[in-house]
């Protein structure tokens, strides 16, 4: 078993003008080079738990460390936050300068990079999400796609080692989330980039190596998808959906139908018709 | 709607005095506002305009768009002209209306006064016109970095400048957009006299600012996520170096403060 | 009420550099009671086209008409069409600004000039159906509600206009997947109660499941206009477009490949249901 980027040990977390725990005694492990996702719903707690893994919250009970440092150090913070890199929701929110390289340019300028480096580090990391030959351009003038595109562009020029994602997708059109999504995968598969994926969307967190689903701040449900999603009715539980493909292999189990467990894709499940019809 | 509004003058060619160094240009500014003030005589406004019009030409900005930052001056201009006129005392009398008489110091000073004007502003405008703002704000940080001695917020400010700058076109959108909604559902933004239209602006303004806060919120988040810790330690991706041109228009500076003074001095 | 576009064209900005033609020759009608789905890629021009169709813009070419009236001839109340036609923005939570609930969704009203009475009367209808109660959110802040109650009470603010037609611009944008079926359900019930429902959406799945009409915008143009299990007979067309299509589609597709005898025109998860039991039955009996 490769070695945990993430670790958080027994984590809860107040936020100071609330009584309740918005995260309630979390647990988890990411391995390094791994592919993760939380999913939850508004108001889960996910979006918590990632500004707790940076250092942006620090935890009211419990650990977190980061690449073996806790964040409750304050002589680690910085170095956390280079290591582990985060991408927020709002493509507009994110980029600070007035053009796409400068902002990339805007962690390595933090975290101390001598000039002659940058230019290389850029290009880098713009070609490795498809944005070089947007360099120049303005970030207003950008898709939203594009957007969020420059700004994990910014993250990478930093050379993380994971990339927590909180919610990046969920403000941009089908189109940009698969843009933004299949960059992600990439980085993931040929840099080695551990990725923490937090969504609400089912589609995505289904194209995840492991599933952690959160509910009223805690994780209630880990596994592959294919474990997360068999229960269909559990998923719903917690105001999640499943896969529609899970879905229709629920409903005509329901009625019968002998369908195996762990249906997910079209693939899997023309395969099973397949076998049950013919 | 909003989106006609252009920001920034900048007019983007390639010329010698675009790619001076911003902070040269904010010094030369700066003395070239010196020298209007010091410029005691008419004769003394003459190395100035010389100056001016020597480095508009340099600059390939059309002479036409220079005159056009005088434009919303105009009422001013001619409101003081005509002032100064007919207003200042002197002894030699020049024209006499019966009712009132312009003398000699009068027309002097009048003429003087709107030459100060109009130099001020096209000085200015050559600056904005040649040089993207957040270069201006680039130079401005370094002009003022060893204030920081003393406290001053120079990095800070040239953040809060260019931040500013990168959020406008997306706050004018934004605007367009409320304003539209807020019309589907009725909003008259366009008719009424001014107590009824700022009102109307209401509906406009609350949720603009609310954006503006939460905007606000957000990049701050995501600053710190990306390690901003303030100026202290921080390196740039884009360095500002002074070339052969930049000392070369340092010259050129020196000889007009010693014309204007020179002029002041013969007459 | 009938809305008809008569080859409306509609150019931003024209004559300055920045000019840009986002919708072309585009004609036309929407008919009374229909829930048509209006279908497209960013950029493809279905927003332009939705604002058209309160008169919030003007084409430069070609007319709107309202029950055969042109809406930008001289004369014509632009309130009519206000009160008329309501337009929901996407995200229209950010266009919240009163201090009260009540007061937010009484903007509308005030607005079309209505007594106080009549407006009260509107303002709880409209909170009751957005499903929100009257006593619990009339006097709290909308800045305090959550995400999906906030984007309710912006919805309940162009309802108190009591319209004939919804233009809804992706309504169920960025919200969970409960929040995101509660929106649909309450439009599919406004649907229901004789409201004229235009939507504009990526979603292909809610498209298959509400719509009685989709049109299909591409490049400014329409390229599709029709009955949902029509448009999603052309599946491949449509994903060259770079559009979705619903996932029951695609499996239908994988199904017919695979030689099993699974009908073309099934895109509901329902449908899709009933005819695979039924195919397995027939498979088991031989």
């Amino acid at each position: 078993m490769a070695q945990a980027i993430i670790e958080l040990k027994n984590v809860s977390y107040a936020y100071e003008d609330e009584g309740t725990e918005a995260v309630k005694n979390v647990s988890l492990s990411i391995p390094q080079g791994a592919f993760h996702a939380i999913l939850g719903q508004n108001g889960s707690g996910k979006s918590t738990l990632a500004k707790l893994i940076n250092g942006l919250y620090l935890p009211t009970k419990g650990s977190v460390q980061v690449c073996g440092m806790d964040t409750a150090e304050d002589e680690n913070t910085w170095e956390i936050r280079r290591r582990a890199g985060m991408v927020f929701q709002n493509p507009d929110n994110q980029l600070v300068a007035t053009v796409v390289e400068e902002d990339v340019a805007f962690g390595l300028e933090n975290i101390g990079v001598p000039t002659g480096e940058m230019p290389a580090r850029i290009e880098q990391a713009l070609s490795d999400v498809g944005m070089l030959d947007f360099a120049k351009r303005a970030p207003h003038t950008l898709s939203g796609g594009q957007k969020q595109r420059v700004a994990i562009a910014g993250v990478l020029a930093m050379a993380p080692e994971a990339i927590i994602f909180d919610e990046s997708t969920a403000m941009l059109d089908p189109k940009g989330r698969k843009e933004v999504f299949s960059a992600v995968q990439r980085l993931n598969e040929e840099k080695g980039i551990t990725v923490l994926w937090i969504t609400h969307f089912m589609e995505e967190a289904a194209l995840c190596q492991q599933v952690h689903v959160m509910h009223e701040g805690e994780i209630v449900l880990s596994g592959t998808p294919q474990e997360v999603f068999a229960d269909v009715e559990r998923i719903q539980s917690y105001r999640l959906d499943a896969p529609p493909m899970a879905r229709l292999a629920h409903a005509l189990r329901s009625q019968g139908m002998p369908i195996r467990e762990g249906i997910m894709t079209i693939r899997e499940m023309q395969e099973e018709v397949k076998r049950l019809c013919k | 709607m909003l989106k006609n509004i252009t920001l920034g003058q900048y007019y983007p060619v390639d010329s010698l005095v675009h790619r001076l160094d911003p902070r040269i240009k904010i010094i030369l500014l700066i003395a070239l506002i010196v020298a209007i003030f010091l410029a005691g005589n008419l004769l003394a406004f003459v190395p100035v305009m010389l100056f001016i019009g020597f480095a508009s030409m340099l600059s390939s900005v059309p002479f036409k768009l220079l005159l056009k930052g005088l434009r919303p001056l105009r009422f001013i201009l001619i409101f003081t002209f005509v002032l100064n006129l007919f207003f200042l005392q002197g002894e030699e009398i020049l024209l006499d209306l019966g009712f009132m008489s312009i003398k000699k110091e009068a027309l002097i000073s009048a003429v003087r006064f709107s030459l100060r004007l109009v130099l001020l502003v096209m000085g200015s405008s050559l600056l904005t016109l040649t040089t993207p703002p957040i270069v201006l704000t680039d130079g401005l940080e370094r002009l003022l970095s060893p204030l920081r001695v003393i406290h001053f917020p120079a990095h800070e400010m040239a953040m809060m400048m260019s931040i500013a700058l990168r959020f406008i076109p997306t706050l004018l959108e934004e605007a367009d957009k409320i304003m539209k909604a807020q019309t589907a559902r009725g909003a008259d933004f366009e008719s009424g006299n001014l107590i009824q239209r700022a009102r109307a602006m209401v509906p406009l303004l609350v949720p603009l600012f609310v954006s503006a806060f939460r905007r606000a919120g957000d990049l701050a988040m995501a600053m710190e996520a990306r390690c901003y810790h303030g100026g202290e330690g921080r390196t740039r991706l884009r360095v500002l170096k002074c070339k052969a041109a930049d000392f070369y228009s340092l010259f050129a500076l020196a000889a007009l403060i010693a014309a204007v003074v020179l002029c002041g001095k013969v007459y | 009420m009938q809305v008809t576009l008569d080859h409306v064209t509609h150019t931003y900005q024209p004559g300055s550099p920045f000019q840009a033609t986002a919708i072309q020759d585009v004609s036309l009608t929407i008919q009374s009671g229909e829930f048509l789905a209006l279908i497209g890629h960013t950029g493809s021009g279905k927003s332009t086209l939705a604002q058209h169709i309160n008169g919030l813009l003007k084409p430069t070419d070609g007319k709107v008409l309202i029950d055969g009236r042109d809406i930008h001839e001289k004369g014509f109340d632009k309130k009519e069409i206000r009160r008329r036609v309501g337009l929901v923005f996407q995200y229209p939570e950010h266009q919240l600004f009163e201090e009260s609930v009540a007061k937010d969704i009484a903007f509308g009203p005030k607005n079309l000039g209505l007594p106080q009475a009549e407006i009260d009367e509107r303002v709880k209808e409209a909170l009751e159906n957005v499903g929100l109660s009257y006593e619990e959110f009339a006097e709290k802040s909308p800045f305090e509600l959550s995400g999906g109650q906030m984007r309710r009470v912006a919805m309940a603010g162009v309802l108190a206009m009591r319209p004939e037609i919804l233009v809804l611009d992706e309504p169920a944008a960025g919200l969970d997947p409960q929040s995101r079926e509660e929106m649909l359900s309450l439009i599919a019930g406004l649907h229901q109660k004789g409201t004229t429902i235009v939507m504009v959406s990526h979603a292909m799945d809610d498209v298959a499941r509400f719509a009685t009409r989709a049109v299909v915008m591409e490049k400014g143009t329409i390229a599709m206009d029709g009955k949902p299990e029509e448009i999603f007979r052309h599946a491949a067309r449509l994903q060259e477009m770079g559009l979705d299509v619903p996932s029951i589609c695609r499996l239908g597709l994988a199904l017919r490949e695979a030689g099993i005898d699974f009908p073309e025109d099934i895109f509901r998860e329902a449908d899709a249901e009933k005819a695979l039991i039924q195919l397995w039955k027939g498979a088991e009996k031989c």
